[in-house]
């Protein structure tokens, strides 16, 4: 299996394969992201490189087509494309997953709010994995040793378990989906996928996962980790609405890997994005469309008036330039509010696909919002500043040049309400940064050498020391942001 | 109408008062809140209320169910913002009846009145949105430094001020005359929904007031609305005296062993990340023995024998808290020496739980008599003189519960520049 990674020195459209018939070491993902200079180097990593491809890749693939004959077949989860035994396996695990459910049945007795029964299917979870593995993808993952089957195992378990929401806190967040598109991208550098079946991977897997977790989240009433409450996306998911506008955007040549996904239009079927506020017609589209099914989920479990408990979501549905717009404001969103977040993604772990390593191609970034808002902040929070002096988003500055053709995107990724108010502020008690030059991978859509922003420029947002998304908390118990919490993915 | 009136009028009908008139406002409300110690002292009787996170419709059904201000007398424990869509209409509105009527309502500070949860949990995000800048944030942060850290709630009566209240068609309680009603429910109707009477003493002459009977003065209090149980006019029952009631938004502290050791804290400042003024806001009761690690990452879980303890030490009947959802909107633990109560009917709009009050009533017979229980050491005398290391008769307990309010009638707003993701 070649690598499909640099044509010509261009970052790729599709996620690099590993070569089967050299030697690799396999190693137990560990966290590595403690303090806010980890974030910075994580921003520069090969991992943070090969995240960002996989999710455009699958991104991608989640757009309508068109063929030769300018015929347009849309991208419909009740018209899925064919499933590979592969992907059929996959489905298995989550039925099996699911089926788990009955064994660890909620407990009926007086408690808070999340249910401690989840911690009962938690641990069925770890006690099956591994064997739901070899009977699934046993002839995919087949390798030379012993020793070296275990490591494999230990790899892929890790992130498949880290995908499930915290058996200690009971909570359920961004970082949680993140471990499972980890999962998928290790599988896909195993060669487990074909090229060509993104869809498939997405519609047959990702939806299923979504399903479980919701499913999950009713049954063991799961917290949000790391809400903002009303002024988050959304309290646990944030692919179904870059996968979902991504159904909705125009349709693209399917050949054409190297040209950009369209950032504004819809398909002309598609409804329109207003319409989310009209539950008749979110019943209508949620089988057919995740955006659409996540916007179901909304309404299945809170009551209420929807630009009232989902504020933000309410404000994207005014977006005019359709569902391609949307699906780049998402993309960037996610790099920002996911990637870039350090309570969420400090508790990555890494191993030998997603590699703590320096992204060589990565290149220079300035001092970065993220290396100053970290754990080590002193107790004496300093005034929050009024204006961001000096700083820039990672991913806003001079990037390797893409293939994948997203320049288009500009990395705008301020946000003004979503912004730390001390973002960048030369009086907060910042730890000694890796300075004004750590390389960093740029997200694909960023643009080159953007200057500091002024004023509300940072787009990064939450307090990054905070152990938020993965971390503490929400509705119910709001968890210390500075708290470093014990890694409960296992 | 004077201009605070006007302000109030506004932020009841939830709209937004202008930044000047919140910078006008918070620099009126620090000039008032530095005047309070660390722990205010509030007399009885109080309605004592939980986290509001931001729910603004339901603070105005909080208010329907246990009367106006200033009719009734309020405690606030903290948690006014975050989370919810109106955190700054609702801290407002509460911070401008603060000023208005200092004397009827008390705030205390939450872990959640600080900078930085501020501006993980939404209230930042939320007044960006609502003024377009950060300014009214600022503002709002400033009060925070000044607020509380707890309450002592004195002269609280073991009776329960009666009202005129009907039983709950579903109630469970009995329709006879209860001799000694410790904990009253009541729905938000004001019907009676349980009574629980208080468990026999193995030596009720301990109290020093034996001759207090609860059968006295049975007079209804003035009028039948919600709320009048705790009015100020009413004439009161008069049970015994009970021991003060410590009120703080989250728990305990390893480092607190005595109430005075909060009055020596320097208060006006962020919330710090570790030491007591955190734990006071930041720490829950557990199942525990003695103290162990929250999983908040801050603060302290702790168990009843600290509590027990505490509350021996420092001559509290009660320690009343809040910081932690509970389905049933409060929750009594460890021998009821400590409850939870919640204030947010169905939290995030999606936990399903109901809210609730609590309404102390005054000690009719001693009145104006306050006992000054902030622990000093031996100054355990009158009515606790020879008190066996015991729990203290706990305070008459009226619960009201209540659900989110009705959705109706809320309007839908203009959309706001989305954001700078999707521009």
């Amino acid at each position: 299996m070649s690598s499909s990674q640099d044509q010509g020195g261009r970052q790729s459209t599709f996620l690099g394969r590993l070569d089967r018939s050299k030697p690799h070491s396999f190693s137990i993902p560990a966290k590595k992201i403690n303090d806010g200079d980890d974030l910075a180097f994580f921003l520069a990593s090969t991992a943070y490189r090969d995240l960002i491809i996989w999710l455009l890749q699958l991104n991608r693939s989640m757009f309508p087509t068109r063929d030769d004959d300018g015929k347009i077949a849309p991208s419909d989860l009740t018209l899925p494309p064919p499933y590979s035994v592969r992907i059929q396996s996959l489905q298995r695990i989550m039925q099996a997953l699911a089926g788990l459910i009955d064994k660890a049945p909620p407990n009926t007795g007086p408690r808070r709010f999340g249910n401690v029964a989840f911690r009962d299917w938690f641990k069925l979870a770890e006690t099956e994995a591994a064997g739901l593995l070899q009977q699934n993808l046993g002839d995919a993952l087949q390798l030379e040793s012993e020793e070296g089957n275990e490591a494999l195992g230990g790899e892929l378990i890790a992130y498949l378990l880290g995908s499930f929401g915290s058996a200690q806190r009971l909570d359920y967040g961004t970082g949680h989906e993140l471990s499972f598109l980890a999962f998928l991208g290790c599988l896909w550098k195993l060669g487990v996928f074909e090229q060509g079946e993104e869809r498939g991977i997405v519609m047959g897997v990702v939806q299923p996962y979504l399903e479980l977790m919701r499913t999950l989240i009713l049954t063991y009433t799961l917290e949000p980790a790391g809400s903002h409450g009303v002024w988050g996306l959304d309290d646990h998911s944030f692919a179904p609405y870059i996968f979902g506008s991504a159904q909705f955007g125009p349709a693209i040549d399917p050949k054409a890997v190297n040209m950009p996904v369209p950032t504004e239009g819809s398909l002309q079927a598609a409804p329109s994005p207003s319409t989310v506020v009209k539950k008749d017609i979110v019943a209508d589209y949620k089988d057919s469309n995740m955006y659409f099914a996540a916007i179901q989920f909304i309404y299945d479990v809170k009551k209420g008036p929807f630009w009232e408990h989902s504020p933000v979501l309410y404000d994207i549905s005014d977006i005019k330039d359709g569902w391609g717009k949307i699906n780049k404001g998402m993309l960037k969103m996610y790099a920002a509010e996911v990637l870039g977040k350090f309570p969420v993604v400090q508790h990555f772990p890494f191993g030998s696909f997603f590699a703590w390593e320096r992204d060589e191609m990565a290149l220079r970034q300035t001092s970065s919002v993220h290396m100053q808002q970290q754990p080590a902040v002193s107790k004496d929070v300093a005034q929050p500043p009024t204006r961001a002096v000096g700083t820039t988003a990672p991913w806003a500055q001079a990037g390797r040049t893409t293939g994948s053709g997203m320049s288009g995107m500009q990395a705008s990724t301020r946000m003004a309400t979503m912004r730390a108010p001390w973002a960048g502020n030369a009086t907060a008690p910042l730890r000694p940064m890796s300075s004004t030059t750590s390389n960093v991978t740029t997200a694909p859509w960023a643009t080159a050498s953007r200057p500091a922003l002024p004023g509300l420029g940072i787009v990064s947002t939450a307090v990054p020391w905070s152990a938020g998304q993965r971390g503490t908390q929400p509705p119910p118990p709001t968890g210390a942001p500075w708290a470093k919490k014990e890694e409960a993915r296992r | 109408m004077s201009d605070l009136d006007k302000a109030i009028a506004q932020l009841r009908a939830c709209r937004p008062i202008p930044e000047n008139q919140v910078r006008e406002l918070c620099y009126k409300a620090r000039e008032l809140l530095i005047e309070e110690g660390n722990v205010v002292s509030v007399d009885a009787p109080v309605t004592i209320c939980g986290d509001i996170h931001g729910q603004f419709h339901d603070l105005m059904e909080l208010f329907r169910v246990g009367g106006d201000v200033p009719e009734t007398n309020y405690l606030f424990m903290g948690d006014f913002v975050d989370r919810g869509f109106y955190s700054l209409e609702s801290f407002l509105l509460l911070l401008c009846l603060k000023v208005r009527y200092p004397d009827r309502i008390t705030l205390i500070r939450g872990n959640h009145e600080s900078r930085q949860i501020t501006t993980v949990y939404g209230f930042y995000d939320e007044c960006l949105r609502k003024y377009g800048s950060a300014n009214v944030w600022r503002y709002c942060c400033e009060v925070f430094d000044y607020l509380a850290l707890g309450a002592l709630v004195l002269g609280a009566s073991t009776e329960l001020a009666p009202t005129n209240a009907s039983i709950a068609a579903d109630s469970q309680a009995s329709l006879a005359e209860m001799e000694d009603v410790e904990i009253e429910i009541l729905n938000s109707a004001g019907q009676i929904m349980n009574r629980l009477g208080r468990l026999p003493k193995q030596d009720q002459s301990q109290m020093t007031n034996p001759s207090s009977s609860p059968s006295q003065t049975q007079e209804a209090s003035q009028n039948g609305a919600p709320g009048t149980g705790a009015s100020g006019s009413s004439g009161g029952s008069s049970g015994n005296s009970t021991g003060a009631v410590l009120c703080v938004h989250g728990g305990l502290s390893p480092l607190i062993d005595t109430i005075d050791k909060i009055r020596l804290l320097d208060r006006k400042q962020e919330v710090p990340h570790e030491g007591a003024m955190c734990d006071l806001l930041w720490s829950d009761p557990d199942d525990i023995d003695g103290w162990g690690l929250s999983p908040r990452g801050a603060g302290f879980l702790f168990g009843a024998d600290i509590v027990k303890c505490f509350n021996q030490k420092n001559d509290l009947s009660l320690i009343c808290r809040a910081h932690q959802l509970v389905m049933e909107g409060f929750k009594e633990m460890f021998d009821n020496t400590i409850v939870t109560v919640w204030s947010a009917p169905n939290y995030c709009y999606r936990c399903g739980n109901v809210a609730a009050i609590l309404e102390l009533s005054e000690d009719g017979s001693n009145a104006g008599y306050a006992p000054r229980s902030n622990g000093d050491v031996g100054r355990s005398n009158g009515i606790l003189q020879d008190r066996t290391p015991e729990q203290i008769m706990g305070p008459g307990r009226r619960y009201r519960v209540f659900d989110a309010a009705p959705q109706d009638s809320r309007g839908m707003p203009a959309k706001k520049p989305v954001a700078d993701y999707f521009l």
